[in-house]
């Protein structure tokens, strides 16, 4: 993680409902993504032209958007919770 | 059972006052638009405040008391193989009693497409080639003993080596290895009846053992093989050791086994 990346503290309660749903969403949207690009592709079996691209296009999409949504939630933080030791709410101690 | 919202924060005012991108206010809109008609989080509270709440109430262990949880945590995971080993003989149990609707234990010549096979050997040849799942219920019942002998002999070496096996749990430590013997009973038993080549030569090198014994060995191999040659008195035998007899007794010794570590707990690591 560079300094450029982008951390927003918000209240505990917060933090719990955009790590639960954000999670959920990218596993049931991650999984979904690949088994529509399983059906499309009739398990990496079908021939080029046998290929549903909607299907694949839509897995492929899919997939995509739960790392996204995944990632992007990683921005929202709790107190105390720093992913660099710079952070104005971690102070150094004995850890 | 319904719980009350406690969630009083006001997040929209505290969205609007916090200086976030269009993008950013907006997924937090949603998801605090989830969490208002969903209520997962506070499901999850719940049941964290439960978790604390139990565990706020066990005694402090000796691991705890004397600070040896950093030297003696990577044995915890082994704690569990005792309930592995009930848990897999539970699984062998439910797929054998099943597993017996189906089979019969005869010696008697059968066709199956196979010279010189049995009835016993078409049986499960037919269960795992001609009935629904067949194939399925006879690996889950193979696996199941697999498991639950290794699992049962990993947890002989645990108790060994974390020193559970001493006062006052000397009489649950000669238990436990009658119920191992018993388990590698139970292994052969089941092993012989398919009677296939396998069993059958298991079968002699069985009554082989037995003749080996000094001064009983003719009566425990005519007691257990019914007789010195292999035969349907010999798949019999095995049959209703299998099926009746050591279900009773392994049950019963089972039982008292976890009774007894129910009554002293489970052992401070020596």
């Amino acid at each position: 993680m560079g300094d450029d990346s982008r951390s927003i503290v918000v209240p505990e309660r917060l933090y719990k409902t955009v790590t639960v749903f954000s999670t959920l969403f990218a596993i049931v949207t991650v999984v979904g993504g690949f088994v529509a690009l399983d059906a499309a592709t009739k398990s990496a079996s079908a021939k080029a032209s046998e290929v549903s691209v909607p299907f694949a296009v839509l897995g492929i999409g899919l997939i995509a958007a739960g790392g996204l949504v995944y990632a992007f939630a990683s921005r929202f933080r709790a107190r105390g919770m720093a992913t660099d030791k710079n952070s104005d709410d971690q102070q150094p101690n004995n850890g | 059972m319904s719980i009350e919202r406690k969630d009083d924060h006001d997040h929209k005012a505290w969205i609007k006052e916090k200086d976030l991108t269009a993008i950013e206010s907006t997924f937090l809109t949603v998801l605090v638009w989830l969490d208002r008609r969903l209520r997962i989080v506070d499901y999850l509270e719940l049941l964290e405040t439960l978790y604390y709440r139990v565990n706020l109430q066990m005694p402090k262990s000796h691991t705890e008391q004397y600070n040896l949880d950093n030297k003696f945590w990577y044995w915890y995971p082994l704690y569990s193989l005792g309930f592995f080993s009930t848990l897999s003989y539970v699984v062998a149990a439910i797929s054998g009693a099943l597993l017996g609707f189906y089979y019969s234990p005869s010696a008697a010549a059968a066709t199956c497409g196979v010279d010189g096979s049995t009835v016993a050997y078409c049986a499960v040849a037919g269960i795992m080639t001609d009935l629904n799942f067949g194939f399925f219920l006879r690996s889950l019942h193979r696996w199941a003993a697999q498991v639950m002998t290794a699992a049962v002999f990993l947890h002989m070496l645990r108790v060994y080596f974390t020193g559970s096996y001493k006062e006052p749990r000397e009489v649950n430590w000669l238990i436990g290895i009658v119920l191992l013997s018993l388990t590698m009973v139970f292994g052969y038993t089941g092993y012989l009846l398919p009677w296939d080549q396998l069993a059958y030569w298991a079968g002699q090198i069985g009554v082989e053992m037995s003749l080996s014994i000094p001064l009983v060995g003719d009566w425990v191999a005519q007691l257990m093989f019914g007789g010195f040659s292999l035969g349907q008195a010999t798949l019999q035998r095995m049959y209703l050791l299998h099926v009746f007899l050591l279900p009773f007794v392994v049950t019963t010794v089972i039982a008292i086994h976890l009774g007894l570590v129910w009554m002293q707990g489970i052992a401070e690591p020596h």
